[in-house]
């Protein structure tokens, strides 16, 4: 049985679980590469037009894997990974655009409801995720189970050490030294940043135009969301009055006063796509708050256009305004 | 024998070439609408230049910014190719050293810069809409028939206020159309419109951000005595415009490198004036190498590859 994984959404965060899980089960796990140009366009052609980018970018990737003949798509429903906070709307429906878009495709469809009571997300797969489509064995799943929360535990762990999802996931997955990645022990780093986005945002490099890489080449040290501790998160969250309803929303914002208050990071950078609804206000939360912690905060709105001078000049700016900052502080000193 | 030191700022409406002395006085200045074509309107501005300097000049130095300033700084082998808010503010606290907000309007872009102590603390730039920049006005003066020299001079004599909707350009071509048939005159619609303009841009860039004056309005939007007094309105406060408003990121360049030649001490990388007269050729190829299939941009010089960008694993940037 091969089952087609879409390399967009929550992919980069649960890809070395959801891997090690079907290939524990023996089930040949096949992959869309990286988001390209005729990828996102077969999206924006099978979704409603007002939908946010990443979601026309998951639906390019579920019919690109549809094309290659897999026996299923994996679709998972996120409904909720922390008490009392919930998805966007669209991932509690993805599954439902997606079998509602495309006609004859529901029977080919694996859509686990994903209702766990942390980033953990193993307990959701205890029940047969598959119903009558592959015939499971209940300790061999249990089994399959245990490594794939293993695994997928050290990527986290490799994640905050400061390793980029992707180098995070190389690494839990043998597929990768960690030596291989020598951004962590560049010789001489006199900025660093403070990234902050989804997932799917940051690291899908059609999107965000490969922000990361493009930051560091220009000696910067990145810092993301998912390389905090939990307890960074909650230490933050417990400040506030209110807090988001959305768990990753949540989180960006947490990670985003966590750098606030980081001495090492000189600023942060926000990244968007355009229309998103939670991002409104967290984006907005983070940007009126810059000035009480005196660091310069910029948004970078993303969507299907594919320029990259705008992104280009944008970091450069904000880095070059940071390293002059920076030397004239020295000077004076 | 005279030194210089020149800027050059490539941007989607105009090109501007600026050449300082040891001094740091400006010797010439060119404000050369670009047409769609940055290579020939630099040659033409290296032409007219060395028409009218001393023939014994010395070019010590050379940057570039703006839009096309990587294309541009190979052809004229610039020492210092700099993105356009940090050339605009190093002109701007140059010339009003205690400058404290710049509006900066251009062709395409517009952006506002918060300095303290003469450095960049923030900005903000339009993000994905151009909506309320120079092209918009050009678009709007043609519509309505009048030169866009004369739109300053039009909105000030307007007699009475009329309110256009500023969030979007299109909605802002719509209303202006339905309040010409109410019976407003030009100018008044030219005055809603500058207002307009003014209150998208404070709403989109300035918003949640601390504007203090002394506040410095540049770009070659400046020139419409109409924004100004938009502005002034709007923040209830007086507006400075430089005198070289319209070439502000050519000077700002151009003093970054002469910072950096007095600095460093080397010698400028400038191909001299024969540059103009050099068959640089730019193209355009998609990789293929992989699925990213960049868009890598080539560049000529005599049929010899000289520069290659845009590729994000270097394969070619790395290959000359």
């Amino acid at each position: 049985m091969k089952i087609g994984i879409p390399q967009s959404l929550l992919y980069t965060y649960y890809y070395p679980f959801w891997k090690t899980y079907f290939e524990e089960l023996g089930i040949e796990v096949v992959t869309t590469p990286a988001t390209t140009k005729s990828i996102i366009d077969k999206g924006v052609k099978a979704s409603v037009p007002e939908i946010c980018v990443p979601i026309k970018v998951y639906i390019g990737h579920v019919i690109t894997l549809l094309e290659q003949n897999v026996d299923y798509v994996f679709v998972p429903r996120f409904v909720s990974i922390k008490k009392g906070q919930y998805f966007c709307p669209k991932f509690m429906g993805l599954p439902d655009m997606i079998r509602h878009s495309m006609e004859g495709v529901e029977e080919k469809l694996i859509m686990p409801f994903i209702n766990t009571k942390s980033d953990n997300i193993a307990d959701a797969f205890k029940n047969n995720i598959f119903g009558d489509k592959f015939p499971l064995n209940h300790k061999q799943n249990k089994r399959a189970i245990e490594k794939a929360e293993k695994i997928w535990l050290e990527f986290r762990e490799y994640s905050k050490k400061g390793y980029s999802i992707i180098e995070a996931s190389a690494i839990a997955l043998g597929k990768a030294s960690k030596e291989a990645f020598q951004s962590l022990n560049q010789k001489k780093i006199d900025v660093t940043i403070g990234l902050l986005g989804y997932v799917y945002n940051i690291y899908d490099p059609f999107i965000s135009m490969d922000i990361l890489s493009k930051l560091r080449e220009m000696g910067v040290k990145v810092k993301t969301f998912e390389m905090l501790e939990e307890e960074d998160f909650n230490r933050q969250l417990k400040t506030m009055p209110k807090t988001l309803f959305w768990t990753f929303s949540d989180k960006l914002l947490a990670a985003g006063y966590h750098f606030y208050n980081d001495e090492e990071v000189d600023g942060l950078i926000h990244v968007t796509a355009f229309g998103c609804g939670p991002d409104s206000l967290l984006g907005k939360l983070l940007e009126l708050d810059a000035s009480i912690y005196k660091k310069p905060f910029m948004t970078v709105r993303v969507d299907e256009h594919s320029g990259e001078n705008h992104l280009q000049t944008r970091i450069e700016a904000f880095v070059d305004m940071i390293k002059r900052k920076k030397l004239k502080v020295q000077r004076g000193a | 024998m005279q030194d210089i030191y020149l800027g050059i700022d490539v941007g989607s409406v105009s090109t501007n070439i600026v050449a300082l002395n040891n001094e740091g006085e400006v010797v010439h200045s060119q404000y050369i609408r670009t047409n769609g074509q940055p290579l020939e309107s630099v040659k033409n501005g290296l032409r007219e230049l060395k028409k009218n300097i001393d023939q014994n000049t010395n070019i010590k130095g050379v940057g570039t910014t703006g839009s096309g300033r990587q294309l541009v700084g190979v052809m004229v082998g610039a020492d210092v190719i700099k993105n356009e808010i940090t050339a605009h503010a190093t002109a701007t606290a140059q010339v009003v050293p205690d400058v404290k907000t710049i509006f900066e309007i251009g062709g395409q872009d517009s952006k506002i810069i918060i300095i303290e102590n003469q450095m960049v603390v923030d900005f903000a730039m339009n993000t994905v809409c151009a909506a309320g920049t120079g092209s918009f006005l050009d678009h709007q003066a043609e519509r309505l028939g009048v030169p866009i020299e004369k739109f300053g001079d039009m909105a000030l004599a307007a007699e009475r206020d009329v309110r256009i909707a500023g969030r979007c350009t299109v909605f802002a071509e719509s209303d202006m159309i339905a309040k010409q048939q109410f019976g407003f005159s030009k100018g008044e619609i030219i005055r809603g419109l500058c207002e307009a303009l003014v209150r998208n841009y404070i709403n989109n860039l300035g918003r949640g951000k601390k504007l203090e004056p002394p506040f410095v309005f540049q770009g070659g939007v400046a020139a419409n005595k109409g924004i100004k007094s938009a502005f002034e309105k709007e923040i209830g406060h007086e507006v400075i415009i430089p005198k070289y408003f319209n070439i502000m990121g050519a000077l700002g360049s151009a003093i970054l490198a002469k910072e950096l030649m007095e600095e460093t001490g080397s010698d400028t990388n400038f191909r001299g004036f024969e540059a103009a007269d050099l068959d640089f050729m730019p193209s355009t190829f998609e990789c293929g190498g992989c699925s990213n299939n960049c868009e890598v941009i080539k560049v000529e010089l005599d049929k010899q590859v000289i520069a290659m960008w845009g590729d994000r694993c270097g394969k070619w940037t790395n290959s000359l």
